[in-house]
C-alpha cells in the first residue's frame, strides 16, 4: 500500500534534513505506528506521502499512486487526519463535513453518521469555532473517514484527548482496519501504538532505528528488563537495565559490586521503554 | 461541480465574516458622499475668461465696470497657460469669480478649453453693434444657458427672434465632458470594486492560513485551483455588486453596463489575483500589511493624476490602475471610445490569468503539514 525508498527532505533546501534516508513498507490491512519524539520527522513524512510537501530526494508510492506526479484522483483513496485541527470555524460541524464530502468522486458517508461516531452526536449544528481544542480535534478526525478511505493517514489522533475518548478513538480505528483499511499512525502514544499496531517503526532525528512488530520487540526484550533500586549519595535511584545489551549488563555489573541494592526484579518491558532502550531517547 | 461546492461553501463564510460587508457598506457610503456631498461641479467661484475685441476707450469702459467688483479695485498682470502656450492676462478676482482679461480669441478658446471654464469674446459687429460670443463647455445648467441667451435683450419683443438668431456652435465634437459628480465615478469605482478586492482576497486567505483549512483542502480530489477560484468568485460578485451601487444611481441607464461588467470582473479577476499572490508569500495580514500598502499608494497615483489634467507622465500609465481609470471614464462617458474598456479588459485577464498561475504553483509549494 505505502512504499517509501531513500527519502529525504529539507524544509531550507539544503543539508539540513528532517528526514534522511528513510525507507519501508506498509502492506495493505496493515496499521504502521510511526514512532518518535518531538521533532523527529513524522509529520514532515506524512506529509510527503500525502503530497503536502514536494518530493525532494527517493521515490515513494501510495495506493499505487506514484508521489512523483500525483494523480487527485489518488486522493478517493486517501483520508489524512491532522496532527493540528484545521476546521472552518465559521459553519457548523455538519457544514464542515458535507461541503468536505462534495470533493471526492466516490462515494461519501453521511457526516451526522460520522459526528455521532466520534461522540459529537447533538453538536452537529453548531460552529466549530464554539468547539473545544479536543472535540475540533475529532471532528477533523472524523472528516478523514468521509471517503471510505482505503488508506488512512492519522497524525496524532488521540493527542489532547481524554483517556475515554481517545479509548473511543482507537476503537474506531481497530473497526476500520478489521474491514480493511490499511494505517498509517503516527503517534507520541505507545499504549495506543502497542495495541493497533502491527508493526512499528522507531524514527528519531529523521532516521528510522528501527522497523518491527511490538510483539516480536517484546519477545526480544521480554523478560529481559531488570528494574534494580539501589542508593547514591544518601538517595534512593531506580533504573531499568537490558539485560542482552552489553552497556547495559556492563553498567548492571558495577552498580551490583560497587552499590547498596535495595529491590532488583526482571519486569516485562514496555514499548516505550523498549523505545529508550533502542534509541536512547525518551519519547518527549 | 466542486467548484459550485467551494463557490457556495465561500459565499456562506463570506456572508457569516465581516469583509463582505464592509466593502458593500463601503460602496453605499461612497454612494452618499457622491450624491449629496459632491456638487455636480465644484467650485463655488467660476473662473472665465474675456477677450474685448473693442477700440482701448471701449476696453477700459467695460474693464472699469468689471474692476468696481475687485476685492482690492486692482488688477493684476498674470501669465496663464493653456494648450502648451503662455498668455498674458489681466486677473480681477470679485467675491464670486476670477476674470482673466486675455488678448485674442484664441487665448480665450485655448483657456475655455483646457481649463474648462467659461470664456466670453466682446466685439463690434458691422453695424457698430456689440456682439458677444460665448465658449461653454456644455455641460453648464440649462439655466445658465438660457439666461445667457436673454441677457443682452432689452425687449421681450425681440426676444423670440433674437434667440432664434443666435448662432450656437459646437467646436468639439464627440466629446461630452463628464460633471464633476460623473467624474469622480472612475476612481471610486476602481478603489472600491477592484483594488479593495486585493485587499479583501488577501484577508480572507490569511483568515484561511489561520484555521489551515487549505491543506485539509490539499488532500481531497479537488484541486487547490479550484479552492482558489471559488475564493475568487466572491470577491468578484461583491466588486461587481459594489462597482453597480456606485454607478447606477448616479448614471442611471446612460451607460454600457455589459461594458462595465466586463470590466468590473476582468479588473477584480486581475485584482484578487493579485492579492492572491502576495496573501502566498505571507502568514497574516500585518507581516502582509506592508506590502499591500505600499501597492495602493502606487495604484493611487494615478487617481491623483487624473484630477490634476494638466500632470499625465508616460510613465503613470504603466502603473495597472491607469487603464482601469481611464476603462472606467470611456464607459461612463457619453460617447466614449468602446475599444479602450475593450482592450484594457483582455489585459487585465491575460495578466490575471498569469498571476493566478503563478499562485497556483505557489500555493501548491508552500502548503504545510
Ligand atoms: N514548516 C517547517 N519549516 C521548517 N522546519 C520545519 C517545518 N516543519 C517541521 N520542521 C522541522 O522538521 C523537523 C521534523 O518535524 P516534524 O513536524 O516532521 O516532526 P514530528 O515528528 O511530527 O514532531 P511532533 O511529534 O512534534 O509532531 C523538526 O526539526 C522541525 O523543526
Ligand atoms: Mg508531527
Amino acid at each position: 500500500m505505502i512504499k517509501v525508498e531513500g527519502l529525504y527532505y529539507s524544509y531550507s533546501n539544503d543539508d539540513n534534513f528532517a528526514v534522511k534516508d528513510v525507507s519501508f513498507e506498509v502492506a495493505e490491512g496493515e496499521i504502521f505506528g510511526f514512532l518518535g519524539p518531538s521533532g523527529a520527522g513524522k509529520s514532515t513524512t506524512q506529509g510527503i506521502l500525502t503530497g503536502l510537501l514536494q518530493l525532494q530526494k527517493g521515490n515513494a508510492s501510495v495506493a499505487g499512486y506514484d508521489i512523483k506526479n500525483i494523480s487527485r484522483k489518488m486522493f478517493n483513496k486517501i483520508g489524512m487526519s491532522f496532527e493540528q485541527s484545521n476546521v472552518y470555524s465559521k459553519m457548523t460541524a455538519k457544514e464542515n463535513l458535507s461541503f468536505y464530502s462534495k470533493l471526492f468522486d466516490v462515494e461519501t458517508r453521511d457526516p451526522i453518521e460520522l459526528i455521532n461516531l466520534v461522540g459529537l452526536g447533538g453538536k452537529e449544528n453548531i460552529k466549530t469555532g464554539e468547539f473545544s481544542k479536543g472535540m475540533k480535534h475529532r471532528l477533523t478526525f472524523a472528516r478523514s473517514m468521509i471517503n471510505n478511505p482505503s488508506m488512512w493517514f492519522l497524525d496524532e489522533p488521540t493527542t489532547g484527548l481524554d483517556p475515554a475518548i481517545a479509548a473511543d478513538i482507537k476503537d474506531i480505528i481497530k473497526e476500520h482496519n478489521n474491514k480493511g483499511v490499511t494505517v498509517f499512525l503516527t503517534t507520541h502514544n505507545m499504549f495506543i501504538a502497542d495495541e493497533l499496531c502491527d508493526r512499528v517503526a522507531f524514527i528519531v532525528d529523521g532516521v528510522i532505528k528501527l522497523i518491527d512488530s511490538p510483539k516480536i520487540l517484546k519477545l526480544q526484550y521480554g523478560k529481559k528488563l531488570v528494574e534494580v533500586e539501589y542508593v547514591q549519595d544518601g538517595n534512593v535511584k531506580k533504573e531499568t537495565f537490558s539485560t542482552i545489551m552489553q552497556k547495559d549488563k556492563d553498567l548492571l555489573n558495577q552498580i551490583i559490586a560497587d552499590k547498596e541494592i535495595l529491590t532488583m526484579h526482571t519486569k516485562e518491558a514496555t514499548l516505550e521503554e523498549i523505545f529508550i532502550k533502542v534509541t536512547g531517547r525518551g519519547l518527549v | 461541480m466542486k467548484l459550485l461546492s467551494s463557490f457556495k461553501k465561500e459565499l456562506i463564510l463570506a456572508s457569516r465574516g465581516f469583509y463582505f460587508y464592509v466593502e458593500l457598506i463601503f460602496a453605499l457610503v461612497i454612494l452618499a458622499v457622491l450624491l449629496f456631498a459632491i456638487p455636480q461641479n465644484f467650485s463655488g467661484t467660476s473662473t472665465e475668461y474675456l477677450y474685448f475685441n473693442l477700440p482701448q476707450e471701449g476696453k477700459e469702459i467695460f474693464k472699469n465696470i468689471i474692476l468696481e467688483d475687485d476685492l482690492d479695485t486692482k488688477s493684476e498682470m498674470v501669465e496663464i497657460k493653456a494648450g502648451g502656450k503662455t498668455f498674458n492676462a489681466e486677473l480681477i478676482v470679485t467675491d464670486e469669480s476670477e476674470i482673466y482679461i486675455v488678448n485674442s480669441e484664441e487665448a480665450v478658446r485655448m483657456l475655455a478649453e483646457t481649463h474648462r471654464n467659461i470664456g466670453a469674446v466682446l466685439e463690434l459687429d458691422d453695424n457698430n453693434q456689440l456682439h458677444y460670443k460665448y465658449y461653454l463647455q456644455g455641460y453648464e445648467s440649462t439655466r445658465l444657458k438660457n439666461l445667457i441667451s436673454i441677457l443682452f435683450n432689452e425687449s421681450t419683443d425681440v426676444l423670440k427672434e433674437r434667440i432664434e438668431n443666435q448662432d450656437v456652435r459646437p467646436l468639439s465634437t464627440g466629446y461630452e465632458p463628464l460633471n464633476d459628480r460623473e467624474n469622480t465615478i472612475p476612481p471610486l469605482v476602481a478603489f472600491s470594486g477592484s483594488l479593495m478586492g486585493m485587499f479583501i482576497m488577501a484577508s480572507y486567505i490569511f483568515l484561511d492560513k489561520k484555521e489551515g483549512v487549505i491543506k485539509a483542502y490539499a488532500v481531497t480530489a479537488s484541486s487547490v485551483w479550484q479552492y482558489l477560484m471559488s475564493k475568487i468568485f466572491v470577491v468578484l460578485l461583491t466588486s461587481v455588486v459594489s462597482g453597480i451601487i456606485i454607478t447606477m444611481p448616479v448614471m442611471g441607464f446612460s451607460i454600457n453596463y455589459g461594458l462595465l461588467l466586463l470590466l468590473l470582473l476582468t479588473t477584480g479577476f486581475f485584482a484578487s489575483s493579485l492579492g492572491l499572490l502576495i496573501a502566498s508569500f505571507y502568514n497574516d495580514l500585518v507581516k502582509a500589511f506592508g506590502v499591500i500598502y505600499l501597492i495602493l499608494i502606487l495604484m493611487m497615483v494615478p487617481s491623483i493624476a487624473y484630477f490634476i489634467p494638466g500632470w499625465d507622465p508616460v510613465w503613470i500609465k504603466i502603473i495597472p490602475s491607469y487603464p482601469m481609470l481611464q476603462g472606467f471614464k470611456e464607459i461612463i462617458l457619453p460617447n466614449g471610445d468602446i475599444a479602450y474598456p475593450l482592450i484594457a479588459s483582455a489585459g487585465f485577464l491575460t495578466a490575471g490569468i498569469v498571476l493566478f498561475a503563478i499562485t497556483n504553483i505557489r500555493f501548491k509549494k508552500t502548503l504545510s503539514v
